[in-house]
């Protein structure tokens, strides 16, 4: 079965590690807004929680995108090609979930890949708290693997 | 897949904005700079020597006010969120500088911009707003006299939610002395009234938004490095209850001691309604700042942040007001309104004090009696002091009013003009009373504070520490100079390298980052080696430098002395009780700070060093 993130927005202080990973695992940079999970925090409405991508299926980003730069891989993950991406922002506007973050600097969309190449994705290493956790889909109240 | 094309930058960029020309000019610091102060505090020391003009008014246009970042700020190493605002204290009339969390100095580096370096005065109020690589100065008349979350929100509304705000309330614009400069709902650049200077250039706030990479010079060892040294640190017991509580802790700990400043440091026991499982009963959450693995910031249910240990002494203990949801309260309307809250607390009890002794009286209290303990009263003044309203604008004068009352300095807990920020009351604790008395802005305990010196360490134990043999006892005199002086010099790299103290070796635990972390770190975030020596005398380097600059304002041994009633009048609790500081023993620990310096008895850096700053 197909190992999926999850979150648990209460255990989620807002310290933005978990974007900063992404984007320096995958673009050898630091910058949550180049990371492809989205910590969204309002201090005065007293929340914060993390927007991620689930791989639906199906999945409106990959019938949204004109350039078909999104695509679902053998292993059901749902993947984005930033070298075709041309930063049209259809698949940000139809995600469900408001999981694809735009880099403003280049003007691509960014989204999770679930880090094939590393042992669990790099969000989910870094997390201080165990707010993300990368577990079998379906399965509930797992310890994280890292 | 790094297919990324990166801006390229320098290591380190400074925008220099002169508010009255509205010119802005972008250069790169010179390399070898950033190889002698590293970032952050340091590098702001740098530029403040270069800027400041000796004997400038602190709330004239000539003074600069820097925001500066650490090298590490923002590259996801462990709690590096931070920056430091350094300018001159409109309170203190010396070296003012104040380090502050959030989510704005990682903001700046993404946007490239590394440092501000803010001169002038605009004609009318402005808010800098700074975007990949550009900073503009924006008109910001819609947004004075909001304080800090109204104007935030309507920032955010303005420009979109996620940029980053920092900037100053009521009390800021009204330039109260000792306003802060505010991230959110309680980060605060609180120390030496940075918030007041920012209003006195009419400059509102400085608004965020960097979607540039931070590029890091080895990834992927980077990040491994980052997360081992999180783990590390979430296996120290201080950590751990660090982020269940935040600092209250400290509270029970110093109360039970007998040392918890207390209506003015009369008296150093209060009430356990302060205690941290009182606070806790208020707390819906603990927050983080950026790239924090601690989160020690609590959410309260009474509408804020907080309270810190400092904040819950203050205005609870210090002001006599015990009740634990008014104390939170307190501080919430303190935060809001843009004030530093050691300050406030200091001040508040220092006028009931006059008050009771008869040289404060009812035509300059508005006809209020000032009592300790009267929440409304206090609450009321609180406000008045942000408004420059009656009895409210002659405090917001803070530590200047000694010139008009004959006498009252013997009452104000402060030291060269900032009142202390540590609500422990040091006469116990001989190390923490040379700490304050030497730090470089005034009585603070963030500049060289040995918190470990509390809680009674074998000696195996404070030698592991402080890498030689000490004087375990913190009541002795004897090797205070030394815990002091490495405190001070560690303290000094963290707030260049853009760290929380809070994971500092010696500032908690000796099991936090020590040189060697930060020089690893450094080096895979930007492929700069330092050695271990090499910090240290960056270190050194930072604290020589801010002396020569206090000594430029007229600063001498004297003013590295402590209030009187430190010297002249003993504690009232438990352990500490018949405890106070020796005037002829405090004068040696002196003479061996100065000597661990390289100091002359006057406390005069080497001709050499001067020398060499004068070549910078």
């Amino acid at each position: 079965m197909m190992k999926q993130i999850y979150a648990n927005p209460d255990l989620c202080t807002g310290c933005k590690l978990c974007s900063i990973a992404c984007a320096t695992t995958k673009f050898g940079v630091a910058n949550p807004r180049k990371g492809a999970i989205i910590v969204r925090q309002n201090l005065y409405a007293r929340y914060e929680f993390q927007s991620l991508c689930r791989h639906c299926d199906p999945a409106p980003c990959m019938d949204a995108c004109m350039t078909g730069c999104i695509e679902r891989d053998a292993n059901g993950v749902v993947r984005l090609d930033a070298s075709r991406c041309v930063g049209c922002w259809m698949c940000v506007m139809v995600c469900p979930y408001d999981a694809i973050a735009r880099d403003l600097e280049i003007q691509v969309a960014r989204k999770c890949d679930l880090c094939p190449d590393r042992a669990a994705p790099a969000c989910v290493t870094v997390c201080p708290t165990e707010a993300l956790m990368w577990a079998e889909a379906g399965v509930q109240n797992v310890k994280r693997e890292t | 897949m790094k297919h990324t094309p990166i801006t390229p930058r320098p290591l380190a960029t400074l925008a220099h904005v002169d508010l009255t020309t509205r010119r802005v000019e972008i250069s790169e610091t010179p390399p070898d700079v950033v190889r002698k102060f590293v970032g952050g505090r340091g590098l702001n020391m740098y530029y403040l020597y270069k800027y400041l003009k000796p004997n400038t008014d602190a709330l004239a246009p000539a003074n600069p006010l820097i925001l500066g970042t650490g090298i590490l700020t923002g590259t996801g190493a462990p709690n590096s969120g931070r920056h430091s605002v350094t300018t001159k204290s409109p309170e203190s009339g010396i070296l003012g500088d104040s380090n502050i969390g959030g989510f704005l100095g990682p903001e700046l580096r993404y946007a490239g911009i590394d440092r501000l370096l803010i001169t002038g005065k605009a004609d009318k109020p402005v808010y800098l707003y700074v975007e990949d690589g550009r900073v503009e100065i924006r008109d910001a008349q819609g947004y004075w006299g909001t304080n800090c979350t109204e104007a935030t929100t309507r920032f955010k509304n303005a420009l979109g939610a996620d940029v980053e705000v920092e900037l100053i309330g009521t009390a800021g614009e009204n330039q109260v002395r000792y306003a802060a400069t505010r991230y959110g709902l309680k980060n605060s650049a609180g120390r030496c009234g940075t918030g007041a200077v920012w209003g006195s250039k009419n400059l509102k706030a400085v608004v965020a938004r960097g979607n540039r990479g931070l590029p890091l010079a080895h990834p992927e060892e980077f990040f491994a490095k980052a997360v081992e040294l999180r783990k590390y640190l979430q296996q120290s017991k201080v950590i751990q209850v660090l982020g269940r509580v935040g600092t209250p802790l400290l509270y029970d700990v110093s109360n039970y001691l007998g040392a918890i400043r207390t209506h003015n440091s009369q008296k150093t026991t209060f009430e356990d309604t302060l205690n941290a499982e009182e606070i806790h009963h208020y707390v819906d959450k603990m927050l983080s700042c950026a790239g924090c693995v601690v989160h020690c910031r609590h959410r309260n249910s009474l509408g804020g942040e907080g309270p810190e240990y400092t904040s819950e002494v203050l205005v609870g203990a210090n002001i006599g007001v015990s009740d634990t949801a008014q104390v939170i309260e307190l501080q919430n309307i303190v935060n809001e309104l843009g004030l530093d809250v050691s300050s406030v607390g200091t001040y508040l009890a220092w006028a009931i004090e006059l008050y009771e002794r008869g040289m404060l009286d009812k035509k300059m209290t508005d006809g209020k009696e000032l009592r300790f303990g009267d929440y409304a009263t206090l609450k009321r003044l609180i406000y008045d002091i942000a408004a420059r309203r009656g009895l409210g604008d002659l405090l917001a004068e803070g530590s200047r009013l000694v010139d008009r009352f004959p006498g009252a300095e013997g009452f104000l807990i402060a030291i060269k003009g900032l009142p202390q920020s540590d609500p422990h009351d040091v006469r116990y604790l001989k190390g923490f009373a040379l700490g304050i008395a030497t730090s470089s802005r005034g009585a603070d305990h963030l500049r060289s504070r040995p918190t470990l010196e509390i809680f009674d360490l074998p000696a195996e134990f404070t030698q592991q520490v402080y890498g030689q043999p000490v004087d375990p006892n913190p009541t002795s005199y004897r090797s205070k100079a030394v815990v002091v002086t490495f405190s001070e010099t560690i303290y000094a790299v963290v707030d260049c390298v853009g760290i929380c103290k809070f994971i500092c070796h010696g500032f908690n635990s000796p099991r936090n980052l020590n040189y060697d972390h930060f020089r690893e770190l450094i080096y895979l975030a930007t492929g700069l080696e330092f050695s271990k020596e090499e910090l240290v005398n960056v270190g050194r380097r930072v604290v020589d430098l801010e002396r020569v600059i206090n000594m430029r304002e007229g600063i001498t041994r004297k003013d590295d002395t402590l209030p009187a009633r430190y010297f002249d009048e003993t504690m009232t609790g438990r352990k500490t009780q018949g405890h106070h500081i020796d005037r002829a023993q405090f004068a040696q620990m002196l003479d061996e700070f100065y000597a661990l310096h390289g100091w002359d008895k006057e406390g005069q850096p080497p001709r050499e060093r001067v020398a060499e700053f004068e070549a910078l």
